[in-house]
């Protein structure tokens, strides 16, 4: 590229990166940002490319004092995202993900979990106590009951209702404590499934635990955590 | 100062509707980013409406961090910045707004700077360096000021397309450089 030449400024492969490098550098115009903006929720080669700015200018980022924000603004958002400002009992109790739907499911559930109950008590005597969980979100379709006995290598599943739409999968997360989710892998589109749980994992399976299911492209998250909305969570609990 | 692995954690629990995970990720990042809102929109009361909004984002958005691939502070100040700016584009054209305010007070790296995150402000530096001072200026400006191409013109009194022709190459250059 020459100097002296100011015009030069459409060369195809600099022309796209330099318009990404104007939207993240915040330069242009409200109507051609806005343009841009919109370009990067459907165009995944310039949103590469935003993102790519994004990295490159981010040093200068510790050139921004950090401030603190009032205290009060932390209860106006929990009001707004949440309705309310105090903390829940357990965060699955605030997934609000679907719209409200008929909860017939309900007896389907109570059914399941008495055949689990009744598959429980004909056990040895001897085993140490399993760990259940009910996995539900409010106003979600999803219900899903799952079993672990300690020293098995399976978790058992019932799915109570619900089903992934047409090109998604459910995945199994284990979360426990503070380390992120660890994939137990995805269910099988039939109502039952045996997820075998890799021996690196089996020592989490706590009470305390929890079992979430998120939505992901087919064949599970393509990035080892979860990418798509929780559609059902819950605790593991002993008996 | 949590490392970035904490925050990418805290992003992907956040992700599967964690809310104490929100609540702590909002301990650790919030004055970070009420800094950013502060230095580009310059109003204090707009600029808490501005970080109410980011964390709304920030809610429903975490869900798509584990696919971006980027690292967690960058990601979260990309979000702060862009709402920030849109605000910024949104207001009139105002010249006049250009001004320091009182509480944007440090423009020396804040002591929460890695070793990581002090040689990459080295690279990139030593990049501008090989720019000429005013265009690295505007570079600079633009980024951490929120200065559009209507100010920037202004300031170094040119006309509106040479400025956006100096900035083009300027960032172009910048690139190469730091791909070397």
């Amino acid at each position: 590229m020459s100097n002296g030449d100011d015009n030069d400024l459409t060369v195809p492969e600099t022309g796209d990166d330099a318009l990404a490098a104007e939207y993240v550098l915040g330069v242009l115009p409200f109507a051609e940002r806005a343009a841009a903006a919109a370009r990067v929720e459907v165009d995944p080669a310039f949103a590469r490319r935003v993102a790519g700015w994004e990295r490159r200018l981010s040093p200068f980022d510790d050139e921004t004092a950090p401030v603190a924000p009032p205290p009060a603004l932390k209860s106006a958002l929990d009001r707004r995202l949440f309705g309310e400002a105090q903390k829940p009992a357990g965060w699955w109790r605030s997934l609000a993900l679907w719209r409200p739907l008929a909860i017939a499911s309900l007896a389907a559930c109570a059914l399941l979990a008495g055949m689990l109950a009744n598959e429980i008590a004909t056990r040895p005597p001897e085993s140490v106590a399993r760990l259940v969980v009910q996995l539900e979100a409010p106003d979600s379709p999803v219900k899903m009951l799952a079993l672990f006995e300690p020293g098995s290598s399976a978790v058992r599943l019932s799915a109570v209702s619900g089903t992934p739409d047409s090109g998604r999968d459910f995945e199994l997360w284990l979360i426990e404590g503070d380390n992120p989710p660890a994939s137990l892998g995805v269910l099988p589109p039939s109502g039952a499934a045996t997820l075998d749980i890799p021996e690196s994992l089996q020592a989490s399976f706590a009470a305390g635990a929890t079992l979430a299911i998120s939505v992901e492209p087919a064949g599970g998250s393509p990035t080892g955590q979860p990418t798509g909305p929780v559609v059902a969570a819950g605790q593991l609990r002993a008996i | 100062m949590s490392t970035p692995e904490e925050i990418a954690r805290l992003l992907s629990r956040v992700a599967l509707r964690d809310r104490a995970a929100f609540d702590v990720l909002y301990g650790h990042v919030s004055a970070k980013l009420f800094g950013v809102c502060l230095r580009l929109l310059r109003d204090r009361q707009e600029s808490e409406d501005a970080l109410q909004e980011v964390f709304v984002k920030v809610w429903h958005k975490a869900d798509r961090y584990a696919a971006s691939g980027a690292s967690p502070m960058p990601w979260l100040i990309a979000i702060a910045r862009n709402h920030a700016i849109d605000r910024l584009r949104a207001r009139r054209p105002a010249g006049s707004e250009i001004g320091e305010a009182e509480w944007v007070v440090d423009d020396a790296p804040t002591p929460e700077s890695s070793a990581v995150q002090r040689s990459e402000r080295r690279r990139i530096d030593d990049c501008l360096d090989r720019l000429q001072d005013e265009r690295a200026a505007a570079v600079r400006g633009a980024y951490l000021d929120g200065d559009s191409y209507e100010i920037l013109a202004e300031r170094f009194a040119v006309p509106l397309n040479t400025m956006r022709t100096w900035l083009r190459r300027s960032l172009i250059k910048l690139r190469e450089c730091l791909e070397e």
